[in-house]
């Protein structure tokens, strides 16, 4: 449990989580977050980083393997002492493996034997690999119109339903910390969400390509075909 | 032993102010740490902000009051009552004090993201000031009953 006011200053000085998602502009950079967070003390700073660092794709090496990945949570998860991160962690844990189950088995994936991922959950789903939802419609919810689309070959839409799903795993447990450690932790995953769901933001994709796309047809009208440029 | 029971008088007569002047400082601490970080994210109305940090502060007035209300010639027939009035004022003053300071950070957090709720948000802080203010009157009233 860590001190209830310890950082009063740097949630008030963080703009709200909700407003991430609505305003038009993104109200906080990273550059500017990063600047926020030099206000953690050196062993919540490390805290912090394991958390991220176990949490984002981006930290991954493309050519991971499955044993690497769960050693690396494994090894996170033994860094991490307050109870409320360890059970942030373990619920994104499920979820992955719950998503990677559901894309093994959609790729034609013969059932693991053992165990499967890691998190409560990675007996369970091979023992249930033949169930549309591993029998996990209980405690996942969100698990059915996961698997309608992956059938549907729709993987913007999945990825928006788990980074929903995450949000309001996150936001659940925000409403018990308002300003300790936990709260900021929460807050800077919160906002990694964010710029994931700004990344995968379709609009903007397609206005990015537009412009892309025009800039490259820009310079395609200055190019010689006979090989110099005018 | 009637050492004793004197400086638990004495202890008594003190406490409202020393547990009182703790709580408004903790408080407003605490308070203040927001309106800090809420200035660097706003871009005005930074004076309620400073407004809303300084409630606590009341909580030490409400000691010295009480400090004053009991100081007389601690006796060991009168030495009890003081000691009981005295810190239990004071503990209850220090809750409400450190407590309001929570409330005003709160308040002004989310005052920072939605102005339009800066009196409604406040309507805890206050209510924490109504048990600091029964706390403070009836440890007056009570103490009119010791010699």
């Amino acid at each position: 449990m860590s001190d209830r006011d310890a950082y009063i200053a740097l949630i008030s000085s963080l703009p709200g989580s909700e407003r991430l998602f609505i305003a038009k502009q993104p109200p906080l950079s990273r550059l500017r977050l990063e600047r926020r967070l030099t206000a953690l003390t050196p062993e919540d700073a490390r805290v912090l980083k394991v958390l991220e660092h176990a949490l984002n794709w981006s930290d991954y090496d493309m050519d991971v393997t499955d044993s690497q990945a769960i050693q690396r949570c494994k090894d996170a998860l033994r860094d991490i002492p307050q109870p409320t991160l360890r059970e942030v962690f373990t619920e994104r844990m499920d979820l992955r493996t719950a998503v990677a189950a559901l894309r093994l088995r959609h790729q034609g994936g013969s059932p693991p034997s053992g165990s499967f991922g890691l998190g409560r959950w990675s007996r369970h789903i091979t023992a249930n690999w033949s169930d549309p939802t591993f029998k996990l419609d209980g405690p996942m919810p969100w698990m059915k119109e996961a698997r309608q689309l992956l059938d549907a070959k729709d993987p913007l839409g999945l990825e928006r339903l788990l980074l929903s799903v995450s949000h309001k795993q996150l936001k659940r447990h925000a409403a018990r910390h308002y300003f300790d450690f936990e709260a900021v932790a929460i807050y800077v995953l919160i906002w990694n969400i964010f710029d994931r769901w700004a990344q995968s933001n379709a609009q903007d994709a397609a206005k990015r390509f537009e412009h892309l796309a025009q800039q490259a047809m820009a310079g395609a009208a200055e190019i010689d075909f006979d090989g110099a440029t005018a | 032993m009637n050492e004793l029971v004197l400086t638990l008088g004495w202890l008594g007569i003190y406490a409202p102010m020393a547990l009182g002047a703790a709580a408004s400082a903790v408080g407003c601490a605490i308070a203040g740490q927001a309106s800090i970080g809420a200035m660097t994210e706003t871009e005005g109305g930074y004076g309620r902000f400073v407004g809303v940090s300084a409630f606590p502060s009341t909580m030490v007035i409400y000691g010295i009051v009480i400090m004053f209300t009991l100081n007389r010639d601690v006796t060991p027939e009168n030495a009890g009552g003081l000691f009981g009035i005295g810190i239990l004022s004071g503990i209850a003053l220090m809750y409400c004090g450190i407590w309001q300071g929570r409330a005003c950070a709160a308040a002004i957090n989310a005052t920072k993201e939605k102005p339009e709720i800066f009196g409604l948000s406040l309507a805890p802080a206050a209510i924490i000031e109504g048990f600091g203010v029964f706390a403070f009157v009836f440890a007056l009233v009570i103490s009119a009953g010791i010699s």
